[in-house]
């Protein structure tokens, strides 16, 4: 590396044009880290398993609009249509959509002295016993609903249900001792509407992504009737989704009073929820793509105009037994020093962003890791977006020096 | 001499064509991805109704669950109202100008035609909602104190609806089916759309359309039409009671309410007046917190909803680092630029420009240069909204380019252009001509 000397040397005579690139790497590197630190907490996000059977799930909401019309036994006659639908699985009344963003939250008290700072939280879902099947949940221990256990909870009478099912996670946050099968929570404080927990599945979402007991989920045996709204979860068989999705919209369009609202899939309506950290994985995405463009074709450029301008240097280099290689070398250790100086700064610039991030709107801290693999794709971009103007000028010919000298 | 050094410009740039096409495709980028994010940031902080934003205040009352943690400040006090509140609030004595007191309902339209029925969200409310928000009318006007008190089957319907089932024509007089009741249309409203909807700032809510039918508060829940919006509950209903009588008598916050007050005097009256009606309802054994009344003129209230998400500002401020690159790239090429113009400046020098020549002439080009970057940049921060809009539901009001944008985009490019700009050409001007010169 007997060219750093002269390398040097020659970047101290352009100072200022050096240092630009150098800040412009510096930026790069401390918004790149940290759009990408973005990306992969988002990405993590919205990869969280819901616990339903998320590709062959389907959602159905109608409203009925003749108040007239008896709901419960709209209930029943859609149920036994859609369960008889080709390459359906299972279907469930449902009140909320996990990770939908809407749904019934509600406390749970362990004993009657509890008070409510002390309660625990949790999302809650009124199914019949088809909701474990539908939802894809697996009985840890416990049984399921039975039919007569159902209640109906509507504007003019609001039954308090005898018995839960709930997730694992709700269960060892309400008897941590992992003895929750069978025991009594209450409803509400003072001992008031207590429910036998009669089953333990393994997993599921409530309806809110950003909630902290986000794993606190419960079932109860419900049928909800507030309003003319009626929901439905549909699973069908793989690949059979689609057809089904079909299928049971053109089926619940047969009645004329009331209207089919939505018919989505639950790929579709994960994808809605979390439709702001989508946003921000391809916003940020685009950026890190524009910066990289901006400070690639940049790099190239420069090279590009400084090959131009030292034309006859650059000849006279040749015609004294510098190879082709050396030329290309020249340009390739010059940016790499540039580079080396930019990424420097950038470290310190990278961390202070985000520090003023974290602080500002609780991003979380860029894991350390991020930095030296950041320092590595840039090194390398520079070194690419070089490659092109030096092997421009490893080709001048060394004939150039003799000329117009 | 513009015009002549325009034309230098002109054809120093075409001597160059690549540093001018990266130069110009640079700020381009950078202006249109700092202006996509700063026309979602600006719209989302503006101000929904100007003339009246400081006289209107969203009232809060703090009826909450004593086991939750204490209150600092209005952002930690529910943001919505119980029923019984805002009834108590409306009928009695109070010193606002006007007050409104209301709630996001629904129903199905079934339109006369035998066109298909379809969902509408609806805005239950009480007569000032019109006088005091401003609110234009096409048609007829709002229902009176009267309609209210009667419960009457009235309703104003939007400009949209309108279109929709009456064709466009004055439908005052006309009934719209909602669910399977009657109403009378008394009022048509003209487009109308505050941004954001600062009246109902629901989570994910902010920005949404304005409600297409309104109807009188007392009327909506004789239907009984549920609430659309955000529910929170922290006592348990009383049993006793038909399940929609105990909601209406309970703790639970779904309503809001807004009143219009004048002048400073007449707020902290109706501060003393709020003050008061709470202290009397923990006389009465209700709001065992301790006293926290809030009222909050509208941007205020949109502050403490926290309208403007955390993803915006970060947005921001990464597009704003993004563009200092962009400069600091224009720097960077116009520095090279301009140094490789040492002969053309000597040779103009020796002819007997002056370094005021040299530096305004070219000044221009760098300004020619930002000016090009600028309506890239306006082009980019067009396709930027396009795909905002795709990506975000419910801005669609957020994204449009207006002429304040547009020649705030342009100027920026440009002065971002002359900053870059300033010092290589300042230093190509102090350059002696002579040495230069000489080497040719």
């Amino acid at each position: 590396m007997n060219d750093l000397g002269p390398i040097f040397r020659t970047l101290l005579r352009n100072k200022l044009g050096a240092l630009l690139i150098a800040l412009q790497i510096a930026l790069t590197l401390a918004v790149v880290t940290n759009a990408a630190f973005i990306i992969r907490e988002r990405a993590a996000d919205v990869a969280r398993p819901s616990g339903l059977d998320e590709p062959n799930t389907a959602i159905f909401i109608t409203t009925l609009f003749d108040p007239k019309a008896d709901q419960r036994q709209l209930y029943r006659d859609d149920l036994e249509a859609l369960r008889a639908l080709p390459g359906v699985v299972a279907a469930v009344p449902i009140q909320s959509i996990p990770v939908s963003d809407s749904g019934w939250g509600d406390d749970f008290y362990t004993t009657p002295e509890m008070t409510s700072d002390e309660s625990i939280n949790t999302g809650m879902f009124m199914v019949d016993e088809q909701g474990l099947a539908t939802l894809d949940l697996e009985l840890l221990s416990g049984r399921n609903f039975r039919p007569e256990e159902m209640i109906v909870r509507s504007l003019e009478k609001m039954e308090s249900p005898r018995v839960t099912i709930v997730s694992k996670a709700l269960a060892d946050a309400l008897f941590p001792d992992g003895d929750a099968l069978g025991k009594t929570v209450y409803d509400e404080p003072n001992g008031e509407k207590p429910l036998e927990i009669i089953g333990i599945y393994d997993h599921m979402q409530n309806a809110w992504p950003s909630s902290e007991n986000f794993e606190h989920s419960a079932l109860i045996p419900a049928l909800a009737m507030f309003g003319g709204q009626m929901m439905y979860l549909v699973r069908a068989e793989p690949g059979q989704r689609d057809a089904v999705m079909a299928a049971g919209e053109e089926y619940l369009a047969r009645n004329r009073s009331r209207i089919v609202e939505i018919v989505r899939s639950y790929e579709e309506q994960k994808q809605r929820t979390y439709g702001g950290d989508v946003a921000m994985i391809k916003l940020m995405s685009a950026v890190i793509s524009a910066l990289a463009a901006v400070t690639g074709l940049g790099i190239v450029g420069l090279a590009w105009f400084s090959v131009t301008q030292r034309r006859k240097q650059i000849g006279t280099r040749r015609a004294l037994g510098a190879t082709r290689f050396d030329i290309v070398r020249y340009f390739m250790v010059e940016n790499w020093l540039i580079t080396g100086i930019g990424l420097a700064i950038g470290v310190v610039g990278a961390l202070t962003l985000n520090w003023f991030l974290d602080t500002e709107y609780n991003t979380g801290r860029v894991p350390l890791w991020y930095l030296p693999l950041g320092m590595a794709a840039l090194w390398l971009l520079g070194q690419l977006a070089v490659l092109l103007p030096a092997r421009r000028a490893a080709n001048i010919p060394p004939a150039l020096a003799t000329r117009s000298v | 001499m513009f015009s002549y050094y325009l034309r230098l410009a002109l054809a120093s740039m075409r001597r160059t064509p690549v540093l001018t096409a990266l130069m110009v495709v640079a700020l381009g980028l950078g202006i249109g991805a700092f202006m996509t994010t700063f026309t979602v940031y600006y719209l989302m902080s503006g101000d929904p109704i100007p003339h009246k934003s400081a006289v209107l205040f969203a009232v809060q009352l703090d009826n909450w669950d004593p086991n939750s943690p204490p209150t600092e400040s209005a952002k930690d006090v529910q943001p919505q109202l119980t029923w019984q509140d805002g009834q108590n609030l409306l009928r009695a004595d109070t010193p606002a100008l006007r007050q409104a007191h209301m709630y996001a309902a629904g129903a199905i339209v079934v339109p006369e035609s035998g066109e298909p029925p379809f969902d509408e969200t609806i805005r239950a409310t009480s007569h000032q909602f019109f006088a005091m928000f401003d609110v234009p009318f096409l048609y007829g006007g709002p229902w009176d104190l009267r309609a209210d008190d009667d419960r009457a089957s009235v309703a104003v319907i939007g400009r949209e609806l309108n279109d929709k089932l009456f064709g466009g024509e004055n439908s005052v007089g006309r009934r719209i089916r909602l669910d399977d009741n009657y109403f009378e249309i008394v009022g048509v409203i003209d487009d109308w759309q505050p941004t954001p909807r600062f009246y109902h700032v629901d989570a994910g809510g902010s920005f949404a359309d304005t409600e297409q039918v309104f109807i009188p508060l007392l009327r909506a829940v004789d239907v009984p039409m549920g609430p659309r919006g955000n529910t929170n509950c922290w006592a348990p209903l009383d049993e006793s009671l038909p399940t929609l009588q105990a909601f209406l008598q309970s703790e639970c916050v779904w309503t809001q309410f807004w009143v219009e007050l004048e002048s400073p005097e007449q707020a902290a009256a109706y501060q003393d007046y709020l003050d008061n009606y709470a202290r009397e309802q923990k006389a009465a054994g209700r709001f065992p917190r301790p006293l926290n009344t809030f009222i909050s003129k509208v941007n205020e209230w949109l502050d403490v909803n926290g309208v403007v998400g955390d993803d915006n500002r970060v947005q921001l401020r990464l597009s704003f680092l993004f563009l200092l690159v962009c400069v600091l790239n224009t720097v960077g090429l116009l520095m090279a630029k301009f140094l490789g113009k040492g002969g053309e400046v000597a040779l103009r020098r020796a002819m007997g420009a002056s370094r005021g020549a040299v530096f305004a002439q070219n000044l221009v080009e760098v300004g020619a240069i930002g000016v090009l970057g600028g309506l890239s940049g306006v082009g980019i921060a067009w396709l930027g909204l396009r795909a905002v809009e795709s990506l975000y539901r419910g801005y669609q009001h957020l994204v449009h380019l207006d002429p304040l944008m547009l020649t705030t985009a342009v100027s920026l490019s440009v002065a971002a252009a002359i900053a870059a700009g300033l010092y290589p050409v300042w230093r190509v001007s102090r350059l002696a001509p002579a040495g230069l010169l000489k080497t040719q």
